[in-house]
């Protein structure tokens, strides 16, 4: 096998990878929201309308998850591979594992506001609209974390590689990928959490809406936390080479 | 393509620091984010309560995190130390 059916051969995994991991999450955040949907459109048939347009935005906040994932991959299954490096193998391997397994915790902690707003829309039809807002800020932090996922996979796609083989660069892109892949699974769940609570407790008391935002984003962004530390150490493994 | 012992130990110290960093942050982030959530919930169903709330919040997810940091420290100490 030559050079560069090893880079086509790791672009196609790689590609894989990113859109089957990151269709995983995406998949559980939207049934989760259409679970919720229906279930309160059993004993509130007369909000049809409204509880179907938050459905769908919170379903289309879920999926971009899934899109980040689908983009990469075509980036992957596209990008050109003559003159390549070999170790530009290695690092499509980490772009699609960094994008893929990110996307899994941000599906599923975008879906949990999204079906919160959907119960309690049905509890409260007439704070709809401070629901919906609460349940974008919520979905939109808990995302975060599939953005730096999508960032390091970007920087991996369009790193200038020395050329030649070496285990160490090879090793430390791929491990970047983990880094941040796995790193971003469990803030954008918890972020998620935070924001379906945060979103039941407006629905059931609609004046503490301020109080409930301000301690949504503070527990938010200590949970945020560690998906930071993931970013830094992915990038001081690129770094490192 | 030569490999040397040494480069092996470099390529595997860098691996599992990506491992330990990315599978560290997994758990804190669920535990804080669980954290998070009830503390909504109950400052939801008193908010007169909401200081005293927030201050339990942030000590329980302080200590959740502690596991975060550990990762971290052992992902540092395999970047620039092995």
């Amino acid at each position: 096998m030559t050079g560069i059916e090893w880079i086509k051969a790791a672009s196609v995994l790689g590609a894989g990878l990113s859109v089957g991991f990151a269709a995983i999450g995406a998949a559980i955040g939207e049934g989760y929201t259409a679970g919720k949907a229906n279930e309160t459109l059993a004993f509130r048939p007369n909000l049809a309308g409204e509880i179907l347009k938050t459905m769908l935005v919170g379903q289309a906040v879920a999926e971009t998850a899934g899109i980040f994932g689908l983009v990469i991959a075509m980036l992957l299954l596209f990008s050109p591979m003559e003159g390549k490096s070999l170790l530009t193998a290695w690092a499509y391997l980490g772009a699609g594992l960094s994008m893929g397994l990110s996307a899994i915790g941000c599906g599923i902690g975008a879906g949990l506001p999204a079906g919160t707003a959907c119960e309690g829309i049905g509890r409260q039809p007439k704070v709809a609209g401070q629901l919906n807002t609460l349940m974008l800020i919520g979905a939109g932090v808990a995302q975060s974390t599939a953005i730096y996922g999508f960032l390091i996979s970007l920087l991996l796609l369009y790193k200038q590689l020395p050329m030649g083989m070496a285990i160490v660069p090879a090793f430390s892109m791929v491990g970047a990928g983990l880094c941040m892949g796995f790193g971003g699974i469990g803030p954008g769940i918890g972020e998620g959490m935070a924001a379906g609570k945060a979103v039941s407790a407006v629905a059931r008391n609609p004046l503490t809406l301020g109080l409930m935002t301000r301690s949504m984003l503070v527990g938010q962004a200590v949970s945020e936390s560690t998906g930071i530390y993931s970013l830094v150490v992915a990038l001081l493994l690129l770094l490192n080479i | 393509m030569e490999i040397m012992g040494a480069d092996i130990v470099r390529a595997f110290a860098l691996l599992g620091a990506g491992i330990a960093m990315g599978l560290g942050a997994i758990g804190p982030g669920i535990g804080e984010g669980f954290a998070a959530g009830k503390a909504c919930e109950a400052i939801g169903r008193s908010p007169q309560e909401a200081g005293l709330l927030t201050r339990t919040m942030l000590v329980g997810q302080a200590v959740s995190e502690s596991t975060g940091i550990y990762s971290l420290v052992v992902a540092l100490l395999l970047l620039f130390v092995v």
